[in-house]
């Protein structure tokens, strides 16, 4: 791994005295880290700590070896963030271009044609040149989706917090998002949190698993998968002892947890290994 | 495309020194984007880096949208184009919104005339210092500003944006309830006796929005201000007793504590804003 980017130590917080993260400790460097979780495992709650939303956390959080709590620091990181937020808002009387303008002035571009000359770069990075100046309210969802990743590229940042970037998006535009951020994560740490697997499958170097507000996986997408070898078999119904099974296109069902004796295995995906971590019965089944 | 004149060699170096005038930089401009020849002698007459800014201008006078009418008269009023478009992003300055502060206006006015004591128009001067408050608590904030999360993590101060704001909203709905107060009906000076009230209220609730939400921030000075008067009806005199003298005195003081306050606890809005997002926590409590 790169020199860490962002180092996080023992970090917490409460939400009205119930804990939505507990002892969360982590460290990123250069390229792309997913964040996989199911709902409410604490994963938006960490993304808005990183990107400086809240410092209400207890531990201790470096980014670009500085400390986000500390007023001059905070501001230098500010200045080096790009932030993709899981509900972005916008103005919808603005076009396309008036809105990324917008956030590029929040971002302290305050020279107009230096501005300008960003905003058609970031607009052009996402495809979205030729709808610049259409209204927000006119665009897709897909489209206002790539409308707030090209306003978190503003910059050129060093660290880019995208917490579900595909979510809403149709396969291709699912496909062109994947493409997008494969290429921005060459040179800078992309941090992106998803609940997809198949997004991490494609396109992380690493993956934590976070899940109920603690880090129950980190380490490489095959590693991930490894998690569930030996414990995935294929069956005509759907087996009793699985902690998990599904029916496979080909109408058998594949089932996840403690095969029965004899039965062949499958080599495990992702998925899978992921599902061993989540699921409330699979901790067992991973200890046997 | 050939056209009839070209720029001079002069004219070229001065624009990407950016040394050409206005009116000139215009024509030039307008020119390069129809003169291969004269880009020609752009490309080649300096450095690589001021010959780029003169391409970018160029690009940028080519193909930015053209800012709006009220952008475009804030400009000429000698306001910066970013703190311009800034401000195009306030809900409560919207043209819906200050249609609902004239209309609101109006009615009371009409109240006032309708009223049989209109030397002392109290619904009038009960109203007119909370529209300026409604308009700073739908400013900016959780819930009520869609960028709210994106501003929380841009390096730009969040004090200097919210008091922009507040500038903006309330001076325009003050000159709509000054407006207003010219339609009051001999109340004479009394009729303005809001304006003070109304910069307290917004002092106080920005002193308050450091901690709380910008609505509740807003809400706590307007039930303070209804509760005031409501209690000073209910005292003897001609007047309630904000629009008395005293009351004035009073009212300035406590602006200027508040206005003190703000001053003081200004960082504040730098690190510990509120926040709309409400996590989905399943998370199990630890023993």
């Amino acid at each position: 791994m790169t020199e860490p980017t962002v180092v996080a130590t023992h970090l917490t917080l409460n939400y009205r005295k119930t804990p939505a993260l507990a002892d969360v400790s982590f460290a990123v460097g250069r390229g792309i880290v997913g964040l996989l979780g199911p709902n409410g495992a604490g994963k938006s709650t960490l993304l808005r700590i990183i990107a400086t939303a809240t410092s209400s956390y207890g531990g201790d959080l470096r980014m670009l070896g500085r400390d986000p709590r500390n007023a001059q620091d905070r501001l230098e990181i500010r200045r080096r963030l790009g932030y993709l937020p899981q509900e972005p808002g916008f103005h919808p009387r603005f076009t396309a271009f008036e809105f990324i303008d917008y956030v590029a002035i929040l971002k302290e571009m305050t020279d107009r044609v230096r501005r300008h000359a960003e905003v058609r770069r970031v607009l052009t990075a996402v495809g979205l040149a030729d709808q610049q100046g259409k209204r927000i309210k006119a665009l897709s969802g897909g489209m206002r989706q790539r409308v707030a990743l090209a306003a978190s590229l503003l910059g050129d940042p060093e660290i880019l917090i995208l917490d579900e970037p595909t979510v809403g998006l149709d396969p291709e535009q699912r496909l062109r998002f994947r493409e997008l951020i494969a290429d921005l994560g060459e040179n800078r740490t992309v941090v992106l949190s998803t609940h997809q697997t198949e997004d991490v499958a494609m396109l992380c170097q690493s993956v934590v698993v976070l899940h109920q507000g603690q880090i129950h996986f980190e380490g490489s997408s095959p590693q991930l998968a490894a998690l569930a070898d030996g414990r995935v078999w294929s069956d005509s119904v759907k087996d009793p002892r699985a902690v998990a099974a599904w029916r496979s296109a080909d109408g058998s069902y594949r089932n996840l947890g403690m095969p029965p004796d004899g039965a062949p295995t499958l080599p495990p995906t992702i998925e899978d290994g992921y599902l061993m971590l989540v699921q409330p019965t699979a901790g067992a089944a991973v200890a046997a | 495309m050939s056209t009839e004149w070209h720029a001079t060699q002069d004219e070229i170096l001065r624009y990407v020194r950016q040394e050409l005038p206005f009116p000139q930089v215009w024509s030039v401009d307008a020119h390069l984007g129809s003169c291969a020849r004269c880009r020609a002698v752009l490309a080649g007459a300096t450095d690589a880096a001021p010959a780029r800014r003169g391409w970018e201008r160029l690009e940028d006078e080519l193909h930015a949208p053209q800012p709006g009418r009220v952008e475009r008269a804030l400009g000429r009023a000698g306001m910066s184009e970013h703190t311009a478009r800034l401000l195009m992003a306030t809900r409560t300055l919207s043209r819906p919104w200050l249609l609902s502060a004239a209309v609101m206006l109006l009615l009371t006015v009409l109240v006032a005339q309708a009223s049989e004591s209109s030397s002392m128009p109290l619904l009038f001067l009960a109203v007119a210092p909370l529209l300026p408050l409604l308009g700073v608590a739908f400013s900016f904030g959780p819930g009520v500003d869609p960028t709210y999360e994106l501003t929380l993590v841009a390096p730009i101060s969040t004090f200097r944006l919210l008091l922009l704001r507040t500038a903006a909203v309330t001076a325009t709905t003050t000159a709509l309830s000054l407006v207003a107060t010219v339609a009051v009906p001999g109340a004479g000076l009394v009729a303005i006796g809001w304006l003070l009230p109304s910069l307290a209220l917004i002092t106080l609730s920005l002193v308050l929005m450091s901690r709380l939400d910008s609505v509740v921030a807003a809400a706590v000075p307007a039930l303070l201000w209804v509760g005031v008067l409501v209690f000073s009806a209910a005292l003897p005199g001609d007047a309630p007793v904000p629009f008395t003298t005293i009351g004035q005195i009073v009212t300035a003081a406590a602006a200027v504590a508040a206005g003190l306050s703000l001053s003081l606890i200004r960082g504040r809005f730098e690190s510990h804003r509120p926040s709309s997002f409400t996590p989905h926590v399943t998370t199990r409590r630890l023993s």
